[in-house]
C-alpha cells in the first residue's frame, strides 16, 4: 500500500457480454448510463434504451488495482526493475446478470 | 508496493515484503468496469446530504484479472547460485582469478522468486555470510577447518561448552583465520549471548555440531555400515557432545532393510523443490517409507496450513507391512 492513508475504495461494475459506443466512436469520454438504486438497495442501470438489474455483492476475494510504476515498457537487464503499487482496493461489485429488457416508453394506442 | 519476480523460463509470481504467491491469469465473459467514485447504497443511506447526481467515471474495464494464490517461496535456486562458487579461505586462489558470479543482495532479490524478507532469512538458515558486499557461502571443508579451530580451543583451554569467549577466539585465532570467519563460524554453530558484565559468550550448539561431523564423516562413503559409523561419530564429536541419530533428520538415512544396517548421505537441500518430483525422487531411492523416515524429506513441501499427512494422502498410497504402516509410490517408478 501507499502507506499516506487509507487506500481508494473503488467499486467494480460487472456486465454480461460488451459494451459498445453508440455511435462508432471510443468508448472513452462517453456516458456508459445511469445508475441508480431503489429504496431496497437494488442497483439499477439504464444503458441506451435497456434497463438492467442487478445485485450489490460483497467480494469473497477482494480485488486490488496495481498501477505499474517505473521501469522502461520493454524489462531490460540496464534498465530499473518496475514496481506496481497497490492504487485502489475493490470490495463491493455490483453485478448485472439479468438480460437486459428494453424501456418501451411510449406504446402508441390502437386508433 | 508489489514485485512480479521470474526471469523468462519461469513462472511469474507476485512479491509483498514478507510473502510469495503463484499468479494465474483468470478469464472472465463478464466485462469489468471500474469505477473510482461510485458508491454503494449503504454508503449513500449513511449519508443522505449527498444524495444528488453523482457524475463518476469509469477509470477502465477489463475482462480477465490475475488471480494470486500464496505459496512457497522459491528458494532452491539461492542455494544453487551461491554454490556455485563456495568461499574457499582468504588463502584460496580461486576467488582472485574467479570469473563465476557473484551475487549482492540486489542481485538476488533480481533473481530468486521470493519476497525479501523470505530471501534473507533463507540467507540465515543456510549460513550464508556477506564477505565484500557478496553473500557467500562456505565451501564445507574451509566450513569444517574453522569449526575445528574453535574445537581444538574450546578443548584446550576447558571451557565449558555453554560459555565460549568470543573475545579470546579471536585473539587465538585471529592468526591463522579472519576474524569475520571466526565470529561467523561461532554465529552458525554457536548461540550469542553477553554476561552482565557485558562480555559476549557463545552456547555451543551440540546437535548442530554434531550434525556437520557427520556430514563430514558420511561425504566420503557411498554407505557406512551403521554400528561402525556411530562408534566412530562418537568418538569424532567434541568432548562433552552426545551423538544421536535424531540429529540427522534429513541429512542422512538408515537403510533398515539391510543386513547389517547401514547408513548413507541424503540431504533434503539436494532433492526436487517441486512437490511430484519429490516423492518421486524419495520412492525412487527407497521403495517403502514409514512416516517417521519420511517426514523430515517432506517436512518443508508443507504449505501455509498443510500437514504432512495432507501430503502423503496425496502423493503416496499406504500399505501395513508386518504391521508398521508405510508409504510407497502411486505409481510405477521406472
Amino acid at each position: 500500500s501507499s502507506g499516506t492513508g487509507a487506500l481508494a475504495q473503488w467499486v467494480l461494475v460487472e456486465l454480461q457480454g460488451e459494451v459498445e459506443p453508440r455511435q462508432s466512436g471510443d468508448l472513452a469520454g462517453s456516458l456508459l448510463g445511469d445508475l441508480h438504486y431503489t429504496q431496497e438497495g437494488v442497483p439499477v442501470l439504464i444503458v441506451g434504451h435497456h434497463i438492467l438489474y442487478g445485485k450489490v455483492v460483497q467480494l469473497e476475494k477482494p480485488f486490488a488495482v496495481l498501477v505499474k510504476q517505473g521501469g522502461a515498457p520493454q524489462p531490460s537487464p540496464t534498465e530499473p526493475q518496475s514496481h506496481y503499487t497497490v492504487t485502489a482496493l475493490i470490495k463491493t461489485k455490483l453485478l448485472f446478470k439479468t438480460r437486459p429488457k428494453p424501456i418501451i416508453t411510449h406504446v402508441p394506442k390502437k386508433v | 508496493s508489489l514485485v512480479i519476480r521470474g526471469e523468462k523460463d519461469e513462472h511469474a509470481v507476485l512479491c509483498s515484503k514478507d510473502k510469495t504467491y503463484d499468479m494465474k491469469i483468470a478469464d472472465t465473459s463478464n466485462m469489468l468496469l471500474f469505477v473510482p467514485g461510485c458508491k454503494t447504497p449503504e454508503e449513500l443511506n449513511a449519508d443522505p446530504a449527498s444524495c444528488n447526481i453523482i457524475h463518476p467515471q469509469i477509470a477502465g474495464f477489463s475482462k480477465n484479472y490475475w488471480e494470486l494464490r500464496r505459496c512457497r517461496p522459491k528458494l532452491k535456486k539461492l542455494r544453487k547460485l551461491l554454490m556455485e562458487d563456495p568461499y574457499e579461505g582468504p588463502d584460496s586462489q580461486k576467488d582472485q582469478t574467479s570469473t563465476f558470479s557473484k551475487y549482492t543482495t540486489e542481485d538476488l532479490l533480481n533473481l530468486i522468486q521470493a519476497s525479501e524478507e523470505e530471501i534473507l532469512h533463507q540467507l540465515q538458515v543456510i549460513d550464508a555470510c556477506k564477505i565484500e558486499g557478496y553473500w557467500r557461502i562456505l565451501d564445507f571443508d574451509y566450513e569444517m577447518k574453522l569449526l575445528n579451530h574453535v574445537t581444538q580451543l574450546i578443548d584446550s583451554e576447558s571451557w565449558p561448552l555453554s560459555k565460549v569467549p568470543l573475545g579470546v577466539c579471536l585473539e587465538e585465532l585471529g592468526t591463522l583465520e579472519p576474524r569475520e570467519m571466526i565470529e561467523h563460524i561461532l554465529l552458525s554453530y554457536g548461540r550469542k549471548y553477553t554476561d552482565d558484565a557485558g562480555e559476549v559468550f557463545f552456547e555451543m550448539r551440540e546437535d548442530k555440531i554434531c550434525r556437520a561431523i557427520a556430514r563430514m564423516l558420511l561425504q566420503n562413503a557411498v554407505k557406512f555400515n551403521l554400528s561402525d559409523f556411530e562408534a566412530v561419530w562418537q568418538q569424532s564429536v567434541p568432548e562433552g557432545m552426545t551423538t544421536r541419530l535424531d540429529q540427522l533428520q534429513g541429512l542422512a538415512l538408515v537403510d533398515k532393510n539391510s543386513r547389517p544396517e547401514t547408513i548413507f548421505l541424503l540431504k533434503v537441500e539436494d532433492l526436487p523443490e517441486d512437490n511430484q518430483e519429490r516423492f518421486n525422487s524419495l520412492f525412487g531411492i527407497q521403495q517403502k517409507w514409514t512416516e517417521v523416515d519420511i517426514t523430515p524429506y517432506i517436512q518443508d513441501l508443507c504449505a501455509e496450513k498443510q500437514t504432512v499427512g495432507a501430503l502423503l494422502t496425496k502423493y503416496a498410497r499406504s500399505s501395513t507391512l508386518n504391521g508398521v504402516k508405510v508409504y510407497n509410490s502411486r505409481r510405477p517408478i521406472s
